[in-house]
Formats: C-alpha cells, structure tokens, sequence
C-alpha cells in the first residue's frame, strides 16, 4: 500500500494549472448564449449600421472599400471587449460570492494562477473573435492578406484584455467599479482606436496622442493582416503588444504573488 | 386613550399614496448610482456620436447626419433605461425575495403597473435630458415639434417599460434580462432607423419596418427634434398606443394573476 502523502510535480503543477484553464473556459461556454452568441450579434448589428449610415458617404480608406477597413475593427472591438469580461467578471464574482478562496487554497502558485484565469480570456477572446468573423463572411467578403499578422494579434490582444481584466477584477471591490472601468475605460478605447475610421483622418496632436495608445496597435495590426494597410509600421505593433503584454503579466503575476486586495 | 381610533386606512377609488410612494420608491433606486446610470449612457452615447464624428468628414454633409443621428441615439438611450429599470427592479426583487413587499402593499394591480411605468418613463427621461445634453458637444439639436418629442419620447419609453415588466415577471435569470435586451430590442431598434433612415434599407426590408414599434417612436421622435418627417406622425401615434395598450393589458393580467411573482 502506498502511504498517503502530498501529490507530487514538478516545476510546474500541470494537473492544477489544466482544471484551473479547464475551469475558466467551461464558465464561458456553458453560457454560450450571453457570452458567444451575444457578441456576434452585436458585432453583426454594429456593421449593419456603419455600412448602411455610412457606406455611401465614406470614400475609401487606403485604397479599400470601407466594409474591408470596419470588419477587422469591429472583429477587434468583440475580441477585446470579450477577452476582458470573461477574466474581469470570474474574479469579481468569486470575491463578490466569497469562493476565491477556491482559487488561492490550492497548490498553484502565482504564475500558474495568472495563466490559468488568462488563458480563459485569451480562448474566449479567440473564440468570439472567430465565430464574429466566420458569421461576418456570411454578409461581405474577406480576405486575409497576412493570417500570420491576423493570429498573432487576434493572440496578442486577447491576452492584453485578459490580464487588464485580471487586474480589474483583482482591484475591483464592487460591481460598480467593473462597470466604471468597463464603461469609462475599455469601451471608449475600445471604440475611439481606429476601430471606424482611419486614424490618419485625425487632427495631427490626436494622431500622436492615438499612436501612445495600446488599443490603436493591436487594431491596426490585426486590420493589417486582412486588408494588407496600417496606418503606423507593423512591426512597431508587434513590438508594442509583446512589451505591453509583459508589462501587464508582471503586475499580475505580483499582484496575485502579494495577494493584493485578494487576502486578508 | 388616544383621540384617533385605529383602523384600516382609508382612501378613494385610487390609493394616490401608495402609488406615489412605490413611484418614488422605484424612481430612485433607478437614479440612486448617478454614477453609472447617468454618466454611463451618457458616455455611451457620445461615443457613438464621436465615432460618426470622426468617421465622416468634417463639413456640412457630416453635420446633416450628426443631427440626423443624435434624437435616435436620444430616445434609444431614454428607452434603454426604461426596459433596464423594470425588467431590472423585478428580477433583484424576486431574487432577493423582497418582491412581497410590493405584493402586500394595499395597491390593486392597475396602481402597481402606473406606479412602475411612471417610475420608469421618470428615470427615462433623466437619461434623455442627460443624453440631449452632451450630444450637443457633437449635434445642433431642435424643437421643431414639441408635442411630438414629448408623445413619442414617453410612449417608446412606456413600450419599453411594459417590455421590462412582462420580461421581469416573467424571468427567473438574469440571462433572460440579456437575453432580451440583446437579441431583440437592441435590432429592433439599431435596424430601425437610429443611425441611418430606413430609406437606406433594402424594399423589403422597409416595408417589414412598419411592423416595429421602434421604428415608429424613433421616427416621431426624430420628426419632434428636427422636423424630418418619414412617414404620417398621427400613424405612428395610433401604432404605438395600440402597441402599449396590448402591452398594458397583457402586463395587468399578470399583475391581477400574480403570474411567476405570488406562490
């Protein structure tokens, strides 16, 4: 008989860290409804309205007919808004409802913890950013000019929002302050980046001030990889999303490392 | 010995006390948070006219739609409101089990229904003044019909606020609330001539919009701001209190029944 004793792994607990991810993402998809189906819909009304209030009176930006230059955006906006609810809204309502403990009393450690509630964001992010743009073909062609430059950053930014959500969800006591970061932070950004309109039809001080902004890179790259047009050099994007990626993981990590604002 | 002998209170054919007070109750648990019950829609609706803003060009053209745009995006966010708070205070209610306060107050079901609609077409309008508001940064906004803004704006707001009632009896989650809001108000009214005028829609399509409700208050509504008209105003008066009186009589059945709300 084997003696009872603590289960074993290595450097990193792959039994914890898969339940946790395994978890996450079940969370979502059993309320595919609201989580999945909602958001196409959205985006689906969203270009609706653009291209028949807007579709005549745009000219074309860069060279491309303006339902080629909104698709893209309006793929993004979903990913971005998706990616940070599904980790903003877990944590929050574990510490609204009490049952984050659940989430610190096992044997994961901060890292772990970070990718696990990540990764979820990051699928759900995936998740919706396809079926949005799979029911979108159904309306108007696309054609992807760079898949590579489409999945990176589909990846990139989903990740992005997951670990802003991460934080939000950890700094947030009530549902009010989610809802304040959500209405007053990611939405506006979310919408005000290039989602729309090019970012070149700005006045030159918001141009700059547009180009210090995040949300207009991951946008503009992912635009990128369908219509084959940036308005800044993409490699700049990529390099911006990898370090503002890693920034936001650190504070995560440590976040989740001191258990700020998580316990007692 | 006390002067006054106790008994049961009395009042006339409508008990005016007990309805304003669930009124004011329901009216200010709408507005408490002004924080995001104001601001947020406000917020929202300047986005969306931001984004038409920066997404048209910048002369007489892209105003024309700017103002085009800005009573829809009004009214929508008026009703927004409306379908949130009632369909919102009966869903918390029941899950918090404090519904029977209201069901044991001494009110008959036609004073429950008035007391919730006013409520809510009051936090409506709240949101509409602040809406109009900040949507002159981007609109040149007008009176053109006064009648027609106050008529329209209160009857999309009571067709939402009825909605809100029946989905609030009726639903046990708040997935339900969503549910709603997302897959069918929100089209009705997007589809239904918020940002564009339904000219822009394809025949057949403009010809399936008489049968929404939204299209006639947002129509008459935008014909109360700037004097646009699309299509007879009278007609979408007769739609919409046909619409709200169904919507009230079926909400009244269900009040009198206690439908999903009494054991």
């Amino acid at each position: 008989m084997l003696p009872l004793s603590s289960r074993r792994y290595g450097a990193i607990n792959w039994i914890g860290l898969g339940t946790l991810y395994g978890k996450e993402v079940r969370r979502f998809w059993s309320v595919a409804t609201q989580t999945v189906l909602a958001p196409l819909v959205t985006g689906l009304l969203f270009l609706a309205v653009f291209v028949l209030a807007l579709g005549h009176r745009v000219d074309q930006i860069g060279g491309q007919p303006y339902v080629d230059f909104l698709v893209p955006g309006l793929i993004m906006m979903t990913i971005a808004q998706n990616a940070f609810a599904n980790t903003s809204s877990s944590l929050m309502i574990a510490k609204v409802q009490g049952n984050i403990v659940d989430l610190l009393m096992p044997p994961l450690n901060a890292l772990e913890l970070t990718i696990g509630v990540a990764g979820g964001g990051v699928t759900r992010g995936v998740v919706v950013g396809l079926t949005t743009g799979i029911a979108m073909m159904v309306f108007v062609p696309i054609d992807i000019a760079h898949p590579g430059f489409v999945i990176f950053h589909a990846v990139a930014a989903s990740l992005l929002m997951a670990l802003l959500g991460i934080l939000t969800g950890i700094w947030a006591e009530k549902f009010d302050h989610l809802a304040a970061i959500t209405n007053f932070i990611v939405t506006p950004l979310s919408f005000l980046s290039g989602t729309f309109y090019s970012t070149t039809r700005l006045p030159e001080l918001w141009q700059t001030v547009a180009h210090l902004n995040p949300f207009f890179y991951m946008i503009d790259g992912f635009r990128y990889g369908f219509i084959g047009h940036a308005d800044a050099p993409v490699w700049t994007g990529v390099i911006v999303m990898c370090g503002v990626d890693a920034v936001l993981l650190v504070i995560a990590h440590r976040w989740f490392q001191r258990g700020y604002r998580l316990k007692a | 010995m006390p002067s006054v002998r106790l008994g049961i209170r009395r009042f006339g054919a409508i008990n005016g006390l007990g309805l304003a007070t669930l009124m004011k109750r329901e009216a200010s648990r709408g507005l408490k948070d002004y924080n995001y019950q104001l601001l947020g829609p406000a917020v929202t609706a300047l986005l969306y006219l931001a984004v038409f803003r920066l997404a048209l060009h910048n002369d007489a053209t892209g105003q024309v739609l700017i103002n085009f745009i800005a009573p829809g995006v009004i009214i929508f966010s008026a009703c927004e409101k409306a379908y949130e708070s009632a369909a919102g205070s009966f869903i918390f209610d029941k899950h918090e089990k404090i519904i029977a306060d209201m069901l044991m107050a001494p009110l008959t079901p036609f004073e429950r229904m008035v007391a919730y609609v006013g409520a809510d077409c009051l936090g409506g309008l709240a949101v509409g003044v602040a809406v109009a508001a900040v949507s002159l940064v981007f609109a040149e906004l007008g009176a053109a019909h006064p009648w027609a803004i106050l008529v329209f704006g209160l009857l999309g707001m009571m067709f939402h606020s009825l909605v809100g009632l029946l989905v609030g009896i009726w639903a046990e989650k708040w997935d339900q609330f969503s549910a709603i809001h997302t897959f069918l108000l929100v089209p009705l009214s997007f589809l239904s001539g918020v940002f564009y005028p339904i000219e822009a829609l394809p025949a057949a399509f403009q010809h399936a919009m008489q049968w929404n409700p939204l299209y006639h208050a947002i129509a008459g509504f935008r014909y109360g701001m700037s004097g646009t008209e699309a299509g007879e105003p009278m007609i979408h008066v007769l739609v919409l209190v046909g619409v709200n009186l169904v919507l009230a009589g079926w909400a009244y059945r269900w009040f009198r029944s206690g439908y999903k709300l009494k054991p």
